[in-house]
């Protein structure tokens, strides 16, 4: 009997132990679950902080005791370059004459990367390590993943910190703190409309600038060739909870809060006035725009089956399509217009960003791409002076983000030209081969060829966005959600979302005014109110924290 | 001097099937076939997706045989040799050091907790399979690795987590206590054997099926593992095969993703015939190997010390 009982026992255990080996490796809710431990369980060194505390007096700009050399540890994302030892050296070289420390580069490859950088997070093994708002740089920071740096940067590094300035670091803060180091080079991920300017000055119409040119682009096109695809739009990029179909993306024109910018739940919030929460689904307004949606949809501008259809990003470069309204960023124009040069059949796509029509533009959110010392470094001080070195000393930095000039690179009229690539060879160490984008300066940043009318584009919108009132500052990204306390309602708010909206977004309704209703009621039934309060709470806290007012 | 006593299953030619055996073995054979086909079906089509044009594949979709033959998809993967080979390499190196020290660990183990007299063997047996059902995550698996012992970037890291797991010690166990009957191991041990005798002059020689069985386990394992290069590896010279190759369609996958928020270089994605193609490179020596120890398998059920 005993025997039996434990056979079965073992038999239990062996199975257990089959499906836990099989599954536990990879599967997506070990990461997940990961991730949670990474974020709660990082030991803090106490210590560590206490003797930097005594070591640093309160005097300003003090000078470094560099007698001992220092070994560091960078972690960043993506591959390793061919050359990385090549050019570590040449690195090294430098970074031991200026601040008597090395730098060892390791990469997180693309594979699992996001349980990596936690893992590495928690064996506090590297130093200085990539951050970003995509690998949950608030979290982590909250949680006491990296260094202070408020008074290090002032006693160790004050080019630094003239260099990135106080807004830049401002947006930085957790709880009030400076974590992470930003880069100095703007760019703007500005959403907007691609459209094919060949086929516009064929025919003869207005520029697609507001909702009411859109429409008149559109239709000229269909009248002038009405076997020509007009809108290729889904609901794929619209997974959120601000849009439920692609198409809702143009009224961007009209308000400056929609989609990618702006709040969440149908709640809208005029980026001059952010603390001013108010509603926009239980709004007059809403019902207008329905209907705008329902005439574009009566006049075909896209499929009836658009609900249901998976998106064909390569829809507009084939020409199956005439404009694209939804996802796209200046970069994607540049893309564009290689493809069209290579298709060689003389069309041309040219590119208007909502916000210079609702004039609202800025670059993307500081903690996108920057830099932040993990709590455990050897020598936190030393940590800072060499990532100063490596973003505002002009020697370093090219070596850093182009490799070896005359091996690698060379510069040419002001624009940045890797020789291997000329030469037909696989680039040893391409443009910013250690994928460090947390280390570009924008003042000394080489332009690559087709940086350049992509830097044009840029320009344009660096000096709309210097009028606005945040001058030049990302309001919305630094926000994230805590929503643990509504998540029920959040999914069901969300689901109605896909089922209500998103028909009502793409004009496939028979009666507006009656799916509005339909709409308005199954959300108050699924619980947006507790969701937009909450919401609100949150997002007014944010602000504070952050004197947007 | 087994063979032969062999008997062949259909050996006796002469007495006549009954019809009963023959509709047994028509519907065997059936299932059998169709089984195979199932099998192999998938792996044909990917064959020959590997030497078609990409094209061919998007427009027509997958066919048995190639439509539009081309070499391209091997061209691309063997553009630079190097990486490829060194990642080959390496895999052969880790598949050998880890199947060879790991057979002999594990077998060794299986012995021991096989043996009557040792007073201890449930407990340790318990032990075992304790850690198959209660494991301590991953984060502490990895800081063992990486802090406790340092091993984050040596090859040891890739080879040595993996050398035993309990259910191939459980395994080995039971083929010992199958394939070595108590008489035997009480007779040598009455001419005089001890412990080392028994195992390697005894147990050893009629284990073969065990020993190919778990082998072929562990080789399988190390041959398509590449989550501890992902994990452990600082240096791309030390990655395993298919790290490699995953770590390929990996970063296309990330760039393109990442390429809509942040202004950065797109690779091109590998196509379809070049991931028809990784598969065909990762997988082959394994198809080549496999028949090799499967007359293992076959053989080891008519060994048996213990005859008549």
């Amino acid at each position: 009997m005993k025997k039996k009982v434990l056979s079965a026992l073992l038999s239990m255990a062996m199975v257990a132990g089959v499906i836990t080996g099989c599954g536990g490796q990879a599967t997506q809710s070990a990461a997940d679950q990961l991730e949670a431990e990474g974020v709660e369980e990082i030991p803090v060194a106490e210590t560590q902080e206490e003797t930097t505390e005594a070591e640093a007096p309160a005097a300003e700009a003090k000078e470094l005791d560099l007698s001992q050399q220092v070994d560091l540890v960078f972690y960043v994302m993506g591959d390793a370059p061919q050359d990385e030892e090549l050019v570590e050296a040449a690195l090294n070289e430098k970074l031991l004459e200026k601040c008597n420390a090395t730098v060892d580069m390791q990469f997180s490859t693309w594979t699992d990367f996001q349980q990596k950088y936690a893992n590495e997070i928690t064996a506090q093994s590297a130093d200085l390590i990539y951050i970003a708002n995509w690998l949950n740089y608030g979290q982590l920071a909250s949680s006491g993943a990296f260094e202070e740096l408020d008074e290090m940067l002032d006693t160790v590094a004050p080019d630094l910190k003239a260099l990135v300035g106080d807004a830049n670091l401002n947006m930085c803060k957790v709880g009030g703190k400076i974590y992470a180091v930003p880069n100095t080079w703007a760019e703007y991920v500005c959403n907007g409309v691609k459209y094919r300017e060949d086929l516009r000055a064929k025919y003869d119409l207005p520029v697609p600038d507001s909702l009411e040119n859109l429409e008149a682009y559109l239709l000229g096109i269909k009248e002038n060739d009405p076997s020509q695809g007009l809108l290729t739009v889904t609901t794929e990029e619209s997974q959120g909870l601000k849009t439920g179909f692609d198409a809702a993306w143009a009224l961007n024109f009209k308000y400056n809060w929609v989609a990618n910018n702006g709040l969440d739940y149908g709640l809208a919030a005029n980026y001059d006035t952010p603390s001013d929460v108010y509603d926009y689904w239980y709004s007059d307004d809403f019902v207008d725009d329905m209907k705008t949606m329902k005439r574009w949809a009566d006049e075909g501008f896209w499929s009836k089956s658009a609900l249901s259809d998976t998106n064909n990003s390569d829809a507009y470069k084939n020409g199956l399509c005439v404009a694209e309204v939804a996802g796209q960023n200046p970069n994607k124009q540049i893309t564009a217009i290689a493809d069209f040069e290579n298709a060689g059949q003389g069309w041309e796509s040219a590119y208007v960003a909502y916000g210079e029509t609702n004039g609202v533009i800025y670059p993307g959110h500081a903690t996108q791409n920057g830099t932040a010392i993990v709590r455990g470094c050897k020598d936190p001080e030393r940590a800072l002076l060499v990532l100063q070195a490596m973003l505002c000393d002009d020697e370093i930095n090219a070596i850093v983000q182009y490799g070896i000039k005359g091996t690698h690179y060379d510069v040419a009229d002001g624009i940045y030209k890797n020789l291997q690539e000329e030469a037909g060879e696989t680039p040893t160490f391409p443009y910013e081969g250690f994928n460090t984008w947390n280390l570009r300066n924008g003042e000394t940043k080489l332009p690559q060829k087709t940086d350049v009318k992509l830097q044009e584009m840029f320009d344009k919108y660096a000096d709309l966005g210097a009028k606005t009132k945040f001058p030049n500052v990302n309001i919305y990204d630094g926000f994230s959600e805590n929503y643990d306390s509504y998540s029920a309602e959040r999914s069901a708010v969300s689901n109605v979302m896909r089922q209500y909206l998103a028909p009502l977004e793409a004009g496939l309704v028979d009666d507006v005014d009656a799916a509005v209703e339909e709409f308005r009621d199954k959300m108050k039934e699924a619980g947006i109110d507790k969701c937009r309060e909450e919401y609100t709470k949150q997002w007014i806290a944010y602000c504070e924290e952050y004197d947007y007012k | 001097m087994a063979r032969d006593l062999d008997y062949e299953p259909s050996a006796p030619k002469t007495i006549k099937k009954s019809t009963g055996t023959k509709v047994f073995e028509a519907i065997a054979y059936t299932l059998l076939i169709l089984g195979s086909i199932i099998c192999v079906l998938p792996f044909i089509i990917i064959v020959s997706g590997s030497f078609t044009d990409n094209a061919t594949i998007l427009t027509q979709g997958y066919s048995l045989l190639p439509r539009d033959f081309t070499l391209s998809a091997y061209q691309t993967i063997f553009k630079s040799p190097k990486d490829i080979l060194q990642a080959y390499k390496m895999t052969l190196y880790y598949t050998v050091v880890g199947t060879g020290l790991g057979l002999m660990m594990i077998t060794l183990t299986g012995y021991v907790i096989s043996r009557k007299e040792f007073k201890y063997r449930n407990t340790v047996s318990f032990l075992i399979y304790f850690t198959s059902i209660f494991g301590g995550g991953m984060i502490p698996w990895y800081l063992m690795y990486a802090n406790v012992l340092g091993l984050k970037g040596s090859t040891l890291a890739i080879w040595f987590p993996a050398l035993m797991s309990p259910f191939l010690v459980i395994l080995m166990r039971t083929f010992i206590v199958g394939a070595v009957p108590d008489a035997i191991t009480e007779s040598a041990k009455i001419d005089g054997a001890g412990h080392f005798t028994i195992f390697f002059r005894i147990v050893l020689p009629v284990l073969k099926p065990g020993l190919a069985t778990v082998g072929l386990f562990l080789a399988l394992g190390y041959w398509n593992d590449w989550y501890r290069s992902s994990m452990f590896s600082t240096n791309s010279s030390t990655w395993q095969l298919q790290f490699y190759l995953y770590d390929l369609l990996n970063a296309t996958t990330a760039m393109k993703q990442m390429a809509s928020n942040v202004s950065m270089k797109t690779a091109d994605l590998p196509t379809e015939s070049v991931k028809l193609a990784m598969a065909v490179v990762a997988t082959g020596p394994v198809l080549l190997f496999y028949p090799f120890v499967q007359r293992f398998f076959v053989s080891g059920i008519t060994v048996g010390a213990v005859k008549g």
